[in-house]
């Protein structure tokens, strides 16, 4: 009897498995939404998503400027954590197939899925943002975030009393360490003989550093403790733990990242020892797209928004900056002259 | 006889339909005090969930839920909890992605070498926590933990540009050098995307696992030593030898984890690959109550959830539902199960009671002078 | 006395034990005292539980003021009664009267209440706190946890003359002492009715007699006493009155000064009494085992090194049955678990049937023919939550019929399963039902016959007989005997003096990790034994005592007279 069962139990799953393998029935993806005119835009952001005060939220608003003055239709989905390359494939096909055009896949763990969606949706065009894509019907939204960190190395140099600066990074991916890298640049630039201490909250595949305002918070108090009195964190969420660290020393100065942190409602009490922020205008990336789909001529091909087209730039917020901008605009004049040409790596 | 077996087997899947039946009326009232409808998000998980591409998905997802669930499983037979699959596989995945992509072989031997060198690393570092339980007495749930940190630390180090890493054009995403060509595992042909070709080794894995488990002499050891370390030790099983070994074992299976996502569908392991999967595999071994059948249903279901899921998020519904529905279903199955064993138990005593006093009413008279 | 008089002019609900603490329960047992001569009468108990004896329209009448013996055999069903009496169990039918008022027990508190109390046999101590701590623990409101509880520990210990020093740590106590420190524990907490479980399985026969002056004592102050046991020498001695239980139901009373032991035994067990002696000797001179200065040291909780085993050196032959004898505890489980190859010897050689093992792992002596009846069968013995044909694999799993190569060969196993379960009388409904489900006596017959069925060398048995019922308790002694006929060599391991005295061909006594002396069971009497196993003797105990007293000639005390 047990015997039995057992083998009819295998037998009724191997019969389940066949009969998948061959894939009968419907398919999800069987008909082909064709638009009506109407431009309704797919969004998939990346771990954490709308909400995330920084990265993801920054395209948000992009989406949400596109919603307001283009009329569009729009769809957000998010990624979770613990994803393989085939769920976000998934995920901007479902998009595609829903008739959702243009798709916007944010965060560089987009570029596998959009290489392989692309090319089976070719009358889609998709967005990429912070990678590139060599598909014709792909719009790479990059930014030259070491430029603008340049910047804020240069007000760090000239603000800093004694030349000790600090920079704390979420995760040591790539990305993180342009940043860094355009940093210390400019604060070499500035002034040769002073440091730039380098922090990163997690390593590798583990992002947390990104997320956790504590790790953020206890790190510039190290940094404090030492003698740093600028300090630089380009770490999503966990910046605002160390921005709330340096509002704590009177003296001392934090630079923001992504978006205007001092105009951020949960930063802006502390925004008396915000300097600058260093803003990544994801949202304009999303909204050019947008409306160039909305406009008929959808852009194709690799957008760089570098400091010349205020891809990046560096806020006024509080005029902290007012008394070096003649220096920082010099520097940034150089950058767009290319005289001065900025590393991308460490 | 016939009867006591089919009330059995009745008795092993009232558990599991119970448990399920449970947790989508459970879910059912969360999505009504969001103030969703919920039987509609219930028909547009099944209807999504049920759809060619979405059956092909689910195979794929399973795959690597089940080799996750097998890894588990094989620990809690023997009372060990290895939460460390999580930083085997991916310590794992890492190595293997990293000998694959620095070698050029036909894939008749590159692909095998991809698989055992994981399987190596998993068992190694799993080993460590085994022989950190059997010599210093570090109980395997804390070691395999850190071990887990460590783990990702060692990936972090490693996975930079210039040491096994490699960043993109577009300098944000950095990877090991991608398979060659040859290192692609097979492929079911279905449409619009293929079956993994993978979901075979992780079949032959599940009958390894039954057959080894329940018809070899060391599996018999295992179990007893799972059952009872006392009992083991006495009939003869060195149980500090079965720890390490099992602990191996674990390992070397929480190995295959990457690899249906590295043979089949990155060819690369970089920043994007995926994490967590490991404790997945806990809920996925506790839900098939270790059995090799029930771990591949769970895996089916675990990944039918999920593919419900993004589609209730394509109609509005917020994603953490399918999250709630699935840690709701764990809890569920794990108190039915409880139940469910408590009432066989005291059946099965009953029946022994009952079989003891009609004997002893038969021979009151002649028993007593034997 | 002193609390005597304060209750007599004090009308009110003041029991005597606990004077100041205002009383719910406690005040029913004085209101209704002078109404009933009688403590405790159990009516028609009835009790369906699975897997053991269930007890079946029990009758007991225990007066006030007496000791009152429950005797039985093993698995009878006296335990589960007590546990009812004591509010563990609920019976199913049936009445519980307490000095007079029926009650119903939901919870041991409830019995507490009502001043009935329990001295378990497995004592309930925490070894690293005090006396004092120990006896306030749960109980913390009746007089605090200070001077008070010290003050009231004090008197209750002169009272009735336990002895009990308050400050004391409990792991500085011997288990006698532990004994009094229960006792004491359960008196605090108001008790007028204790009820021991065999208080003496623990006892060598001196502490068992001072033990009896307490009970003697408590009663004296008017405190009535349930004494269970079914060690019928000592239930005469101390006992005023005897009820006999027989396969779960009362068979009937007897009064001490006019019974004798066979008497009791006889209706104890309803029929002629089994006998464990073996008297023809079987003994070669073929060593089948020799033990060479074996000695083993182990880390106790408190990571002092000590010496468990030393100097042990004893030879059984075939056709042997080596007996030991002593208190539990002395050694007695790591010297098997060290002849099994559990623990490793720091010295000492091994040798089975000329082959030295020393070294050999647990497997290795297993398949060389180690046969072993644990002491602890659910710890040591069985899978309880596997079914009985995997039972019957575990610990040979290695051998035919169970496994062919590296597989299992689980048809055969089944089979031979079936074939133990026919030959060796186990009552169970099939093979498929898990050990846990068997009662005790089917659960070691199945051990045995699992032992025996793979043609052991030697057989290790350790308490064999321990919590079965008299069925299953000849049919193993009879399995030793048949063994042993055909050249088994056999170690003995009972805290049953008789069981030893019976079935060994020769004894040794285990002392602190020694073997401190020997005997002939031909001659020797448990009393001999009993004083040998205190530490009080050494030697070889025949030249001291055998010759002027012959155990045979002793009557009433030989083996054949007690329940075994």
């Amino acid at each position: 009897m047990r015997r039995v069962s057992k083998i009819t139990a295998a037998c009724a799953v191997t019969a389940a498995l066949a009969l998948t393998a061959t894939a009968c029935g419907e398919s999800s993806t069987g008909d082909s939404g064709s638009d009506n005119g109407d431009i309704k835009v797919g969004m998939a952001y990346d771990v954490g998503g709308r909400g995330d005060n920084s990265f993801n939220d920054s395209a948000a608003r992009g989406l949400d400027k596109a919603k307001a003055e283009l009329g569009v239709e729009t769809k957000e989905l998010t990624a979770k954590t613990g994803e393989t390359p085939a769920d976000r494939e998934q995920r901007l096909s479902s998009l595609a197939e829903g008739g959702f055009n243009p798709v916007i896949g944010v965060g560089f763990a987009y570029k596998d899925a959009i290489d392989k969606v692309a090319a089976k949706y070719p009358k889609t065009t998709f967005g990429l943002v912070d990678s590139v894509s060599e598909a014709k019907n792909v719009d790479s939204i990059v930014f030259t975030e070491e430029q603008g960190s340049y910047l804020a190395g240069v007000a760090a140099a000239l603000k800093s009393k004694d030349g000790k600066i600090g920079f704390i990074g979420g995760v040591d991916t790539p990305l993180i360490k342009k940043f860094a890298a355009g940093f210390q640049q400019g604060v070499k630039d500035t002034k040769p003989a002073a440091s730039v201490t380098i922090q990163y909250l997690s390593t590798g595949t583990d992002f947390s550093g990104f997320g956790a305002p504590d790790k953020g918070k206890a790190a510039a108090k190290g940094m404090l403790d030492k003698g740093i009195d600028v300090i630089y964190a380009a770490a999503g969420g966990s910046g605002a733990g160390s921005i709330e660290a340096v509002a704590g020393k009177p003296g001392t100065w934090a630079i923001g990242v992504d978006s205007d942190q001092a105009k951020d409602p949960a930063l802006s009490k502390y925004a008396g020892s915000i300097l600058t922020s260093v803003v990544k205008n994801v949202d304009t990336g999303v909204y050019e797209l947008v409306k160039s789909v909305k406009d008929g001529k959808p852009m194709t091909g690799t957008h760089t928004y570098s400091l010349a087209e205020n891809g990046v730039s560096l806020t006024t917020t509080g005029g902290h900056v007012a008394d070096i901008q003649a220096q920082l605009d010099a520097a940034k004049k150089k950058i767009v002259d290319g005289q001065i040409k900025v590393a991308t790596t460490l | 006889m016939k009867k006591f077996d089919k009330e059995r087997v009745l008795l092993a899947i009232a558990a599991p339909v119970l448990a399920i039946v449970a947790a989508f009326l459970i879910t059912a009232l969360v999505l009504a005090a969001t103030g969703k409808e919920p039987f509609s998000a219930f028909g547009i998980m099944f209807d999504y969930g049920v759809k060619s591409d979405s059956q092909v998905y689910i195979i794929n997802k399973a795959t690597t839920y089940y080799l996750a669930g097998i890894a588990v499983a094989i620990g809690f037979r023997m009372n060990l909890f290895n939460i460390g699959v999580d930083g085997q596989y991916r310590l794992a995945a890492f190595f293997a992605a990293a000998v694959g992509g620095a070698l050029t072989l036909p894939g008749i031997i590159q692909i095998p070498l991809i698989i055992v060198t994981a399987m190596i690393v998993g068992a190694m570092w799993a080993g460590v926590a085994g022989l950190l339980k059997t010599t210093r007495g570090v109980s395997e749930v804390v070691s395999t933990i850190m071990l887990n940190f460590i783990a990702t630390a060692i990936i972090g180090y490693l996975l930079q540009p210039g040491r096994l890493g490699h960043l993109d054009a577009a300098g944000t995403k950095v990877a090991t050098t991608p398979l060659p060509e040859s290192s692609h595992f097979f492929e079911f042909p279905t449409t619009p995307t293929p079956i993994y070709g993978f979901v075979v080794v992780a079949a032959i894995a599940g009958i390894g696992y039954w057959f080894t488990l329940s018809r070899t002499r060391f599996g018999f050891d295992l179990r007893t030593v799972g059952q009872s370390e006392t009992a083991a030790s006495a009939s003869g099983v060195n149980v500090k030898k079965m720890v390490v070994t099992s602990m191996l074992i674990s390992g070397g299976m929480a190995g295959l984890i990457g690899m249906p996502t590295l043979l089949n569908d990155s060819y690369e392991f970089g920043g994007d690959f995926p994490v967590g999967i490991g404790f997945t595999g806990i809920a996925i071994a506790l839900l098939g109550r270790n059995h090799p059948i029930g771990i591949a249903l769970a895996a089916i279901l675990w990944a039918f959830l999920e593919r419900g899921g993004q589609q209730l998020e394509f109609e509005n519904y917020d994603r953490e539902i399918v999250g709630v529905m699935q840690g709701v279903i764990v809890l569920c199955v794990v108190i039915a199960y409880e139940v469910v064993r408590r009432y066989g138990v005291k059946r099965q005593q009953r029946q022994v009671g009952e079989k003891l006093a009609a004997q002893a009413r038969s021979n009151d008279t002649t028993e007593v002078s034997a | 006395m002193a609390h005597r008089v304060f209750f007599a002019t004090d009308s009110a609900c003041v029991p005597a034990l606990s004077s100041h603490a205002p009383c719910l329960g406690e005040c029913v047992i004085k209101a209704s005292s002078t109404s009933s001569p009688n403590a405790v009468e159990l009516r028609g108990i009835t009790k369906r539980f699975p897997g053991v004896v269930a007890n079946h329209d029990i009758d007991i009448t225990v007066r006030r003021g007496t000791v009152h013996a429950l005797v039985g055999e093993n698995g009878a069903g006296k335990s589960t009664l007590m546990k009812i009496l004591y509010g563990m169990q609920k019976p199913d039918e049936g009445t519980i009267t307490v000095d007079g008022e029926q009650v119903t027990f939901n919870s041991p508190g409830d019995a507490i209440v009502r001043g009935v109390g329990m001295v378990h046999q497995h004592f309930m101590l925490a070894d690293n706190l005090t006396v004092l701590e120990n006896v306030v623990l749960g109980s913390e409101k009746l007089y605090g946890i200070g001077d008070k509880a010290r003050a009231k520990i004090k008197e209750i210990s002169d009272a009735y003359g336990l002895g009990v020093r308050p400050d004391v740590l409990v792991e500085d106590l011997g288990v006698a002492d532990r004994q009094r420190v229960e006792i004491l524990k359960v008196l605090y907490r108001g008790a007028r009715t204790l009820i021991l479980d065999e208080p003496t399985a623990v006892l060598v026969p001196q502490e068992v007699d001072a033990l009896f002056d307490n009970l003697r004592e408590l009663k004296a102050e008017g405190l009535t006493v349930i004494f269970i046991s079914h060690k019928l020498g000592e239930v005469l001695s101390v006992a005023d009155e005897i009820t006999v239980i027989r396969r779960g139901t009362t068979v009937g009373t007897a009064d001490p000064k006019q019974t004798t032991t066979k008497q009791l035994a006889e209706l104890m067990v309803g029929a002629e009494l089994p006998s464990p002696e073996t008297r023809e000797s079987t003994v070669t001179d073929v060593p089948m085992l020799t033990v060479q200065d074996l000695s083993l040291s182990a880390v106790d909780p408190d990571g002092v090194v000590r010496a468990v085993l030393s100097g042990i050196s004893f030879t059984i032959h075939k056709g042997e049955v080596l007996g030991i004898a002593g208190v539990e505890g002395n050694g007695q489980s790591e010297l098997v678990d060290t002849i099994m190859g559990m623990r490793t010897a720091d010295g000492g050689v091994v040798t089975l049937d000329g082959a030295d093992i020393s070294a050999a792992p647990t497997r290795k002596r297993r398949e060389d023919g180690i046969g072993c009846i644990p002491e602890d069968r659910h710890r040591h013995g069985l899978l309880l939550e596997a079914p009985l044909w995997e039972n019957r694999i575990l610990g040979h799993v290695t051998e035919k019929p169970n496994s062919k190569g590296a597989i299992l060969d689980l048809k055969a196993a089944r089979r031979d399963t079936e074939r133990i379960v026919r030959e060796y009388d186990v009552r169970t409904p099939g093979i498929d039902v898990t050990a846990a489900s068997l009662s005790g006596g089917n659960q070691q017959k199945l051990i045995v016959g699992r032992e025996m069925s793979h043609d052991p060398k030697l057989l290790i048995a350790a308490h064999p007989t321990r919590g079965v019922d008299v069925g299953a308790q000849a049919q193993i002694w009879d399995q030793i005997r048949e063994a042993r006929r055909e050249g088994l060599a056999v170690l003995l391991i009972s805290a049953d003096l008789d069981e030893l005295i019976g079935l060994s061909d020769t004894l040794r006594v285990m002392y602190r990790g020694r073997l401190v002396a020997d005997a002939d069971p031909a001659t020797i009497t448990p009393e001999q034994l009993g004083s040998a196993m205190t530490g009080a003797a050494a030697g070889h105990l025949e030249h001291d005592e055998s010759p002027e007293s012959p155990a045979g000639a002793e009557g009433t005390d030989g083996p054949e007279d007690e329940a075994r």
